[in-house]
């Protein structure tokens, strides 16, 4: 019988002790990445990214068109930019709470067909003013497409746009993102990879980088 | 383990064959791992040959793969093994590539890199064959120089568990 099996192997046990500790530690180097943002930059379409591209202050949005908060931030972030033209990058990404808001999925195509058309903003300032209208409707198709109408936009272009599998694709990438990032109320900011939740706390997070730029 | 001065040319690329592929299959993973799965899913359908729900498994798991076999490869811990399992994954990735080539599908993006930079799928294919090449250097003669195995095995009472791969 041979009984010194654990002292025979033990060179193979001592790789297997550093192995785990490789995986261990390369699983939580990776997570920690992640979390800290610092994996490679997802970029929105151009239609959804204003600003200077070396602008100083970044800040990232997530957003869905359906919740009153979001409509709030929206016009105070549009301020910021006013306020601060050259400085101020914005980047727009969806991130519908599809579990008590059924249209957003939809409203966040249409604004992002309308920005195919050059019309981002002009469909999504109509969504977040007239949020009210279409937000809990039975069937809010028409109210969309009044809002086609005022924005000018093409309406068979918008219609193939709908129809294309990428543009639903695009939303849910956003939503996938979100979702990595930990984000689990809207509005979320990243400014300049800083998290900050609703307009209170991007003002609070943006303000010093404001005051660093006079 | 031999010492530097007396190693051969062939020990020299071999050494050199684990770090690239580490550099590669590492940032790969990374790159992937880091980014949304269901774009690297995407990616995957995008080669029509597997259902929504394994390319989703796949998007899981194979960056966390590509990360561990590029660390184990640098370190030289379990190399036969490391190298064994990366060349296999290469060889599935390039019969995945071959066969978009063949079939002429619209992939726009292989998805080797995330979303973060593609390469034509002809590039892709021969960076692959290359990739291999030195997955079989690796698995040759990679235990040989500056590998943990080597180290691990040289320890005083360690010498009866060499790695059975």
């Amino acid at each position: 019988m041979k009984i010194p099996a654990i002292k025979d192997n033990r060179a193979l046990y001592r790789k297997l002790a550093a192995a785990a500790a490789l995986v261990f530690l390369a699983t939580l180097g990776t997570l920690l990445a992640r979390h800290l943002n610092l994996g490679p930059e997802r970029a929105a379409p151009a239609f959804r990214d204003t600003g200077p591209a070396g602008a100083p202050i970044v800040i990232e949005e997530f957003t869905d068109f359906a919740c009153p908060a979001c409509r709030h931030a929206y016009s105070g972030v549009k301020e910021i930019k006013k306020a601060y033209p050259g400085a101020v990058r914005v980047i727009f990404k969806h991130y519908p709470l599809t579990n008590i808001h059924p249209w957003s999925v939809e409203a966040a195509m249409r604004a992002d067909c309308a920005g195919r058309q050059g019309k981002f903003e002009e469909y999504a300032n109509l969504l977040f003013e007239f949020q009210r209208d279409w937000a809990m409707e039975r069937e809010p198709g028409k109210i969309f497409d009044e809002y086609v109408e005022k924005a000018g936009l093409d309406r068979a272009a918008l219609d193939a746009c709908l129809a294309d599998p990428g543009t639903e694709r695009l939303v849910r990438g956003d939503m996938a993102e979100g979702d990595m990032r930990g984000i689990n109320a809207t509005p979320t900011f990243f400014v300049n990879g800083r998290r900050a939740v609703g307009l209170g706390q991007l003002v609070d997070k943006a303000r010093p980088l404001i005051i660093s730029l006079k | 383990m031999k010492t530097l001065k007396a190693a051969s040319f062939a020990q020299w690329a071999a050494l050199a064959g684990r770090a690239a592929l580490c550099l590669v299959l590492a940032w790969a993973g990374f790159l992937k791992a880091a980014a949304p799965a269901e774009e690297f899913a995407y990616a995957i359908e995008t080669y029509r040959l597997f259902p929504s729900w394994m390319a989703t498994l796949a998007s899981l798991t194979v960056p966390w793969a590509e990360i561990y076999l590029g660390l184990l490869l640098f370190l030289g811990l379990f190399t036969r093994l490391s190298a064994a399992l990366t060349g296999a994954l290469l060889l599935f990735f390039q019969l995945l590539l071959g066969q978009a080539m063949l079939r002429g599908l619209p992939i726009t993006s292989c998805g080797c890199f995330g979303t973060a930079r593609s390469n034509p799928i002809g590039v892709e294919l021969g960076l692959n064959f290359l990739l291999m090449a030195l997955a079989f250097l690796a698995w040759s003669r990679g235990r040989d120089l500056l590998s943990l195995d080597g180290a691990i095995e040289s320890l005083p009472s360690g010498g009866g568990g060499k790695e059975r791969s």
